[in-house]
């Protein structure tokens, strides 16, 4: 080996970012503030269709002080590809990306600087989940910290959206920030600069990821966020105090709904329910919160009511960014089923209308809320509050409690712990349309197939709430009710031959 | 126009003697067809090389200056058939396709390019797109080299390197009257560098100083009887005049000590996988000066005997570090080395992977198995390994599942997404249907939450790939093709044969005006925008030409429309071949085109609409059936502000466009009240207030907020 040769020690920089984020400009940036610091830059990429919001990774080698070979016929070997283990500087716009990184062994405690912004961007498997399928935020920052040499954790997306700049220019001013390369804070300025793309916004952008982290390292994702201490509720002294934030709120809620003689009924029901033996303070909690919920039930004149609340426009406005001088209209998609407007009617009326009416049968509409003829048709609409109490939809509905919290009462006596699952069952009706009627297909099923023979003593019962709780997780696997059908054998599967022994 | 705009890179192009160029792998290619005198290019867009096209369509000054004739051609195969030029003429030519797949569609022209041989230098370069970032088959072009007699470059990969490949492979591809094709993987195309540049030469013979005659001389046919000579000089004169070139002009590289009887000969464009291993081993350092004695290929096919015999004379073993299947190089230098009675142990694919690629973890494991095997201390590269396998099952085990795959995905607004929200809409009604997919944008309905596409059979071949399908299925099946590869060859191979046949199948020729996952090059049907190379060809006037029956237009953000059309389609009773064009801008191209004018119109306060979609977060109840539906990037979740519910709501965030695809599937599919359009009137004429001004004191009047915003308080605020 040459003396000259063991001079050169590449600075390994990784770049994990998504498609369309700006990466390459980044990658360009690094590469002219290397050069103009008499470095040699050089790196690779591969984006290829990845450029459509796909996981994509640059890859860029700094030589210090080596810039003379730029000219060279025989310049220093790049790596093409970063190497586990190797990498001085990993930045990530994203992060799931940046523990994808981390995960391919390019984060290491010996060696590397980690710059992480915490905003996500859901992958289409966690955002399409029926429930919440998102990741840990907390667990994959933890990764960060303990992996990394130096990390460099902060919200850069909310910076770039704070300062209206490209998440790309943020990462720049955090690698300025983080000292990890030999270059001085203007020469980073003057490559931006010099590429000359968007530079007003790009320098504000750089100003903003260096701000996030000048003072010192220090990650405001990982700060603990204490959970407010639940303050107890004169008006549910009798209560357990664990649930009265859930029943203020659905105090509130059902008053406004209803009447206040509704919300009294809400209160009612959770009292008698309190008292019984087995009723602890968490089975209060839940069942306070689904009975909301189920009373809240947002039928036509509900959906009316929310949209025609005076608090929506500036927050539609705030989220539009709109400016003051401008005009905003709200245009609502509405499309009510046969369901939904014959439940407005009368139970027999409606009902007998609704077996001649064809289920696929529907009514497009597009309302202007901010209009005058869309605000005069949401308010008749929300008007009906006063006639609710008559009509189909709330009939249907009060039967539907009435048998949920028929099934609660009954397992409560034999169960607690099953109780309470069948309690978190009404989370699984829900929506509008499709989703909703899957629902109470999907809670008929189980109480037809665990609940019923469970009473009935037809399964065991040592496997009750747990059975529960697998059929309520599986129910929301797929819309198409494939994982809750194989569940629901599998259960009964195990509990043949426990039956057989007991027999 | 393509999507990134060439500007700067144009003027790169033009540098001269004493000049240093800075860019991008492909960039440099380019250059260096200037630098050799080349006369005409061609080619068809495909990453990793589409850059190389991209840039010279932009660059009309250079080429003129020059008299490069340049071509765009409408497929590989015309971009191989064009090197037709060569056979005849002292003209230097370049082509450039992605490959495997160009390769093989290409693959006819070069046999027939190969057979008489070239008198001009003819180059191919081809991005060998395997390994990570790759978006097509995994074969290796290598086949076609050996299989043609065309000669096979696979430089080291940095940029001088690079250029003298382009330089060399035409000088080779003369001395040896062989087109050359020159591999450049994925890394190698985008890598960024830079070389000492040279001045740019114009051709004897081009566009400005064209040929005066065309000579008749029957041996330069591939046409019996010159075939048969002309196989036999491929071998008996071809062949060897290349192996001599490679030799003298020393194109293959001896790195590290003279001496030693343990070796590796590796790919160029492996080199620098295997010299970062080497590093860690303590075998080489950062500028490659390596302590094994290795034979670098810069030319892979065809091999010299004479040059393997004496890298391997005297050593007990060789290792091959050769990426992919199959294992072409060590099979001939096993051969080699069996012929020339050397007993050297030869290694390769047996402690190295067969398939796959050779990232450095593999290379890494591979050396180190060799290296142990021969008594070469690797203890420091052995640590390496055992330190990144540690920390990996440390990471896999605390994270319990896998992490989510993020692929490529359909962009915000894109116009083809909705076609894909309407088949599943359509698939609930109707049961699941065959899906042909196709290369393009279109073959990311995929992946979630479309998961639509039971085969791919290559670029435009969806319909063909459907017609035994469509003759043995009950419903008929649904054939999804760009217009890019509609003109690709989606009109002859499938819809002229569909119609030939009487086959009863779907086409859905998504016609969003450019060649767009390739980076929204203009092709036939692009319109003949002044700054585009489109000629506004018409696919509905072509179909109709060829006798298609049945043909329906639908504008893609209509979903309503699109299923009750596809429905028809689908399921109408009646024979042959139905095909609906399915309209819409690409939204990339469209967005890069009036955002600009928008801005400047916003800015001269003139009156301007600005559309995009909200999701009421107090009616939405967190079940996400709209995005299973709609897919679109900019609908995503964010956390439920309801006290009493916890699953994430749907949100429509700040990168919408308006398209109103979301609204379109919420009514579509009866989803929910959730969904609403936002219409922002930026500079509102004194109509638009005075017409607010009346609608909201009616609002009052009837009991409602005023809906104007309160400004004061706006202005405060912000």
């Amino acid at each position: 080996m040459t003396d000259a040769s063991d001079s050169l020690r590449p600075i390994k920089i990784l770049i994990a970012a998504l498609g369309g984020e700006g990466g390459g400009v980044l990658a360009s940036w690094l590469h002219t503030a290397a050069i103009a610091e008499g470095h040699l830059a050089h790196g690779t990429s591969i984006p290829g269709v990845a450029q459509r919001t796909g996981a994509t990774t640059y890859y860029i080698e700094i030589v210090p002080g080596a810039g003379g070979r730029h000219t060279s016929t025989r310049p220093p070997v790049l790596a093409l590809n970063a190497a586990p283990g190797e990498v001085d500087l990993v930045v990530a716009s994203e992060l799931l990306e940046g523990t994808r990184a981390l995960q391919a062994g390019f984060v290491t405690p010996d060696r590397t600087t980690f710059i992480l912004s915490t905003a996500r961007v859901y992958t289409v498997d966690e955002k399409s989940a029926m429930g919440d399928g998102r990741l840990e935020s907390q667990r994959m920052t933890a990764f960060a910290e303990k992996f990394a040499r130096r990390a460099f954790i902060a919200d850069l997306g909310a910076i770039a959206r704070d300062v209206a700049s490209p998440i790309s220019s943020v990462l720049l001013g955090a690698i300025a920030a983080s000292g990890a390369l030999p270059f001085s804070e203007a020469t980073f300025r003057r490559a931006i600069t010099a590429e000359g793309k968007a530079v007003e916004a790009n320098l504000r952008g750089f100003e903003g990821g260096l701000g996030a982290f000048r003072p010192r390292p220090t990650s405001a994702a990982s700060a603990p966020q204490a959970a407010p201490a639940p303050s107890a509720d004169p008006r549910f002294a009798d209560l357990p105090a664990a649930a009265h934030a859930v029943l203020a709120e659905g105090v509130a809620r059902l008053t406004d709904y209803q009447d206040a003689a509704y919300a009294e009924d809400f209160l009612a029901t959770v009292r008698r329910f309190a008292g019984m033996p087995g009723a602890d303070a968490v089975f209060v909690r839940e069942l306070a919160r689904h009975l909301a919920l189920r009373m809240s039930v947002e039928d036509v004149i509900r959906v009316a009511q929310l949209k025609l609340r005076e608090s929506r426009l500036d927050r539609v406005r705030g989220e539009a960014k709109a400016a003051a001088s401008d005009i905003v209209d709200v245009t609502e998609y509405l499309k009510p089923g046969p369901d939904e407007i014959l439940g407005l009617l009368p139970p027999r009326l409606g009902r007998a209308l609704l077996a001649r009416v064809p289920h696929t049968w529907s009514w497009a509409m597009t309302v202007r809320t901010t209009r005058l003829s869309g605000f005069i048709r949401l308010k008749g609409l929300a008007s009906l509050r006063r006639v609710r109490r008559r009509t189909l939809r709330f009939a249907e509905e009060a039967a539907w409690r009435r048998r949920w919290l028929g099934l609660v009462e009954e397992v409560l006596l034999v169960d607690p712990a099953a109780a309470l699952e069948v309690v978190q069952l009404a989370a699984l009706v829900r929506g509008y349309g499709d989703t909703y009627r899957r629902g109470l297909t999907n809670f008929d099923l189980i109480v037809a197939r665990l609940i019923a023979p469970m009473l009935a003593g037809r399964l065991p019962r040592s496997m009750f709430a747990v059975a529960l709780l697998q059929a309520r997780i599986a129910a929301t696997r797929d819309p198409e009710g494939a994982s809750l059908a194989a569940t629901l054998d599998a259960i009964e599967a195990a509990a043949a031959p426990a039956r057989a022994a007991a027999e | 126009m393509a999507e990134v705009s060439f500007r700067k890179e144009i003027e790169h192009l033009k540098l001269g003697d004493g000049d240093t160029f800075y860019g991008e792998g492909i960039l440099a290619v380019t250059k260096a067809l200037l630098q050799s005198g080349v006369a005409y290019v061609g080619g068809y867009q495909g990453a990793p090389v589409s850059h190389l096209l991209d840039v010279l369509v932009e660059a009309e000054d250079v080429l003129s200056d020059l008299g490069i004739h340049l071509e765009t051609c409408t497929n590989e195969a015309a971009a191989g058939a064009m090197l037709g030029a060569s056979i005849n003429y002292p003209l230097r030519g370049a082509v450039t396709w992605k490959s495997i797949v160009g390769t093989n569609v290409a693959a006819d022209a070069l046999s027939n390019l190969a057979s008489p041989g070239v008198i001009g230098g003819a180059l191919i370069v081809v991005g060998e797109d395997y390994g990570e970032g790759a978006s097509v088959i995994q074969e290796r072009t290598h086949a076609f080299a050996v299989k043609s007699q065309l000669w096979l470059i696979d430089p080291r990969p940095n940029l001088p390197s690079l250029v003298r490949a382009v330089e060399k492979g035409f000088e080779l591809s003369e001395a040896s009257n062989t087109p050359v094709i020159l591999e450049l993987r994925i890394r190698a195309c985008h890598m960024f560098g830079s070389f000492p540049a040279k001045a740019n030469v114009r051709s004897a013979h081009s566009a400005r100083d064209r040929l005066a005659a065309a000579p008749f001389n029957y041996d330069r046919l591939s046409h019996p009887p010159a075939t048969f000579k002309q196989e036999t000089d491929k071998i008996a004169r071809r062949t060897p005049a290349a192996q001599k070139f490679i030799v003298e002009h020393r194109l293959n590289e001896h790195l590290g000590p003279a001496d030693g009887d343990v070796g590796i000969i590796v790919q160029g464009g492996l080199f620098n996988v295997l010299n970062g291993r080497l590093a860690v081993a303590g075998l080489s350092d950062a500028d490659g000066n390596t302590r094994l004695p290795t034979l670098c290929l810069n030319v892979v096919h065809p091999l010299a005997p004479e040059e393997i015999t004496r890298f391997c004379a005297g050593k007990r073993a060789v290792l091959v570090v050769e990426e992919g299947a199959p294992d072409f190089l060590e099979q001939a230098i096993g051969q080699i080395l069996r012929k020339a009675d050397l007993n050297v142990a030869l290694h390769g694919k047996d402690m190295l992977p067969m398939a796959g690629e050779y990232t450095p973890m593999v290379v890494g494991k591979g050396l180190a198995a060799f290296c142990r095997r021969y008594g070469i201390g690797v203890e420091d590269l052995d640590a390496w390994i055992g330190r990144v396998e540690a920390q990996k099952a440390e990471v896999d085990k605390a994270l319990g599942a896998p992490l989510p795959a993020r692929p490529p995905t359909f962009c915000v607004g894109c116009p083809e997404r909705p076609v894909f929200s309407a088949m599943k809409i359509l698939r609930k009604e109707i049961g699941p249907v065959h899906v042909a997919a196709d290369i393009g944008c279109h073959a990311f309905a995929t992946f979630q939450p479309f998961s639509q596409g039971n085969s791919i059979l290559g670029y435009g071949m969806s319909l063909a790939s459907a017609a035994a399908v469509s003759g043995t299925q009950t419903n008929r099946p649904v054939s999804v093709m760009g217009d890019g590869g509609f003109w690709h060859n989606g009109l002859i191979t499938g819809a002229a044969g569909a119609v030939f046949n009487k086959t009863d199948n779907v086409l859905v020729v998504m016609n969003n005006g450019y060649s767009s996952a390739t980076g929204q090059q203009d092709i036939l049907s692009s319109s003949e925008a002044k700054d585009g190379r489109g000629v506004g060809l018409d696919i509905e006037g072509a179909l109709k030409s060829i006798g298609v029956p049945w043909i329906r237009r639908v504008r893609t953000y209509g979903i309503a429309g699109v299923v009750k059309t596809l429905r028809q389609a689908i399921t109408k009773p009646g024979k042959g071949l139905r095909v609906i064009i399915a309209d819409g801008e690409c939204q990339l191209a469209r967005q890069r085109r009036i955002r600009p004018e928008i801005e400047r119109r916003t800015r001269a306060g003139q009156r301007v609409v600005r559309q995009r979609f909200w999701v009421d977060p107090e009616v939405c109840t967190g079940d996400h059936s709209c995005i299973r539906l709609s897919g679109c990037p900019s609908l995503t979740v964010k956390p439920n502000e309801d006290p009493l519910r916890s699953d994430p709501i749907a949100h429509v965030n700040n990168d919408c466009v308006g398209c109103g695809v979301c609204g379109e599937v919420a009514h579509a599919a009866q989803l929910c009240p959730s969904f609403a359009r936002i219409d922002i009137i930026k500079n509102p004429t004194g109509l638009d207030r005075a017409w607010r001004r009346f609608s909201d004191w009616m609002i009052g009047l009837l009991g409602g907020k005023s809906q104007a915003a309160p400004r004061d308080r706006l202005q405060a605020a912000e």
